[in-house]
């Protein structure tokens, strides 16, 4: 029934959906929540899934898509925006040897990113922090690769703008 | 941000691309001359490249060990749950019309004739609370083929590891255990199960708990008739089929006012618990009702029984012409 192999599911991939959804949410017992949610929807659709389904890519759709319901429900709920500062405090053992600037503005830059709009904040960490090809991103929202692909740029053109003005850690020479 | 040059402002996106790795080659060579040339979008690049770096490094940024692993047993705990209660099922087309099965991680759940419908819709499953379905043909895919292969004579067992769950009761379950052990085209009385149950008094409890079989063929109900060897009746209103699945299995019917009968003079018969089978005509067999006896339609059912011939009216040396 393959349901020894959807445990596989679970081990392979729980670890990174539920921290794509607790960045997203910010707050543990949402991310548990909607994490669990994504695995059992997985399993509910998991016989109808081809053989040669990209099982992550799948994964991150559903989990986009149950947390895009999740803070439609909020909205609705209050206009509350996530405090983005607050919460690296708990996630982020910057080591003693990463430079101060660099801190800062990845701080700076998980706090903008955080702010987003949601199509972009969505795109943005699905492609920057999970590193899903824009196919993959399109079908998490709903879009086309090249939308998705838009959407990541708006959100680094606002990155960039709002880090002006803001000194910028020293990149090591990358070629 | 100062205006830009048009042609700074339509190589950005380009700008933006190279920078995060995203560009082709050729767009990232023209990125480059340009900002060889021009100091604002050699920046501009050099920003870029930052701010992709710094956002990679969120992925450093990982959450408390303990909090994925303790989602992630409560994770494990809801699905344990759910896949305790979730049926996949398939629809098969079938000489008995739209036939439903579905099963269960422990078995096979049910079996229920649909009719003419071809959905979900139609079915109990519908009405059940704690259950969960899937539709699956694949998964359903063996289950069907040796439904079919059944239905068509071509098999004699299904020998499917069932999942009682459905069954209204433990008395139901007890009744629904015990006639699955009728055997392949034979047929015994609703008092003969009671009787083997101990409650020779529960006959209306025993057809009740058969004609809410969950697991009908399976759980071979349709080989459990009336004392007289009338068919008397069959998932609700269905006594045709049940007419049809004993002519699969080769017991002979006839018509019988508004019901059938069972043609018991052109079957074996087996005593009780009797090690021996017997022609329908041997001793006083004629004039016992169904209760206590069992009809075995062919000799090959006979001897997958491993009976032996009665020493009396020795029926290995009388066969009953089929």
């Amino acid at each position: 029934m393959g349901l020894g192999l959807f445990d596989d599911v679970v081990a392979a991939h729980h670890p990174e959906i539920y921290r794509y959804l607790r960045r997203l949410t910010s707050r543990a017992n949402e991310a548990d929540d909607l994490a669990q949610e994504t695995f059992l929807r997985a399993y509910r659709a998991w016989q109808g899934l081809g053989p040669d389904a990209n099982v992550r890519a799948w994964l991150f759709a559903i989990a986009t898509n149950l947390a895009r319901n999740h803070f439609r429900a909020e909205a609705r709920r209050r206009r509350a925006y996530v405090a983005a500062g607050e919460r690296r405090a708990e996630a982020d053992p910057a080591g003693p040897e990463e430079e101060h600037v660099f801190r800062e503005t990845r701080a700076l830059v998980d706090r903008v990113v955080a702010e987003l709009p949601l199509k972009q904040r969505l795109a943005f960490t699905l492609r920057k922090i999970h590193d899903l090809d824009y196919e993959a991103i399109g079908e998490s929202l709903e879009c086309s690769p090249e939308s998705a692909r838009a959407h990541v740029f708006q959100a680094l053109k606002k990155i960039r703008v709002s880090l002006n003005g803001h000194e910028l850690p020293a990149l090591e020479p990358m070629r | 941000m100062t205006p830009k040059h048009p042609f700074c402002r339509a190589i950005e996106p380009d700008l933006v691309a190279t920078a995060t790795g995203e560009a082709g080659t050729a767009a990232a060579r023209r990125v480059e001359d340009h900002a060889q040339r021009c100091a604002p979008c050699r920046d501009e690049l050099g920003r870029y490249r930052t701010i992709d770096a710094v956002a990679r490094g969120l992925r450093h940024a990982t959450p408390p060990a303990a909090d994925e692993a303790a989602s992630r047993a409560a994770l494990r705990a809801r699905l344990a749950d759910l896949r305790s209660r979730v049926l996949t099922y398939g629809i098969v087309p079938s000489p008995l019309g739209n036939i439903l099965v579905a099963r269960s991680e422990q078995g096979v759940s049910l079996v229920e004739y649909l009719g003419e419908a071809t959905t979900l819709a139609a079915s109990r499953l519908r009405e059940l609370a704690d259950v969960e379905t899937v539709e699956s043909s694949a998964e359903i895919a063996r289950l069907r083929d040796e439904l079919l292969d059944f239905l068509a004579g071509r098999r004699r067992e299904l020998g499917w590891r069932l999942d009682l769950r459905l069954a209204g009761s433990d008395f139901s379950r007890a009744v629904l255990q015990t006639a699955a052990r009728i055997p392949y085209g034979a047929v015994t009385s609703y008092s003969a199960i009671a009787r083997r149950l101990g409650r020779p008094q529960a006959v209306r409890a025993v057809a009740q708990a058969l004609r809410r079989n969950p697991l009908p063929i399976v759980v071979p109900c349709h080989r459990v008739v009336g004392s007289s060897g009338m068919l008397t009746g069959y998932a609700g209103d269905k006594l045709g089929l049940k007419r049809q699945l004993l002519d699969v299995e080769g017991v002979p019917t006839r018509p019988a006012a508004r019901d059938f009968r069972v043609r018991r003079e052109t079957m074996y018969v087996r005593a009780g618990e009797d090690r021996a089978y017997c022609l329908p005509t041997c001793g006083d067999l004629p004039s016992h009702s169904l209760a206590d006896l069992t009809l075995i339609a062919s000799r090959e059912s006979v001897e997958a029984l491993g009976l032996e011939p009665c020493s009396d009216c020795r029926p290995d040396l009388h066969p009953i012409a089929s």
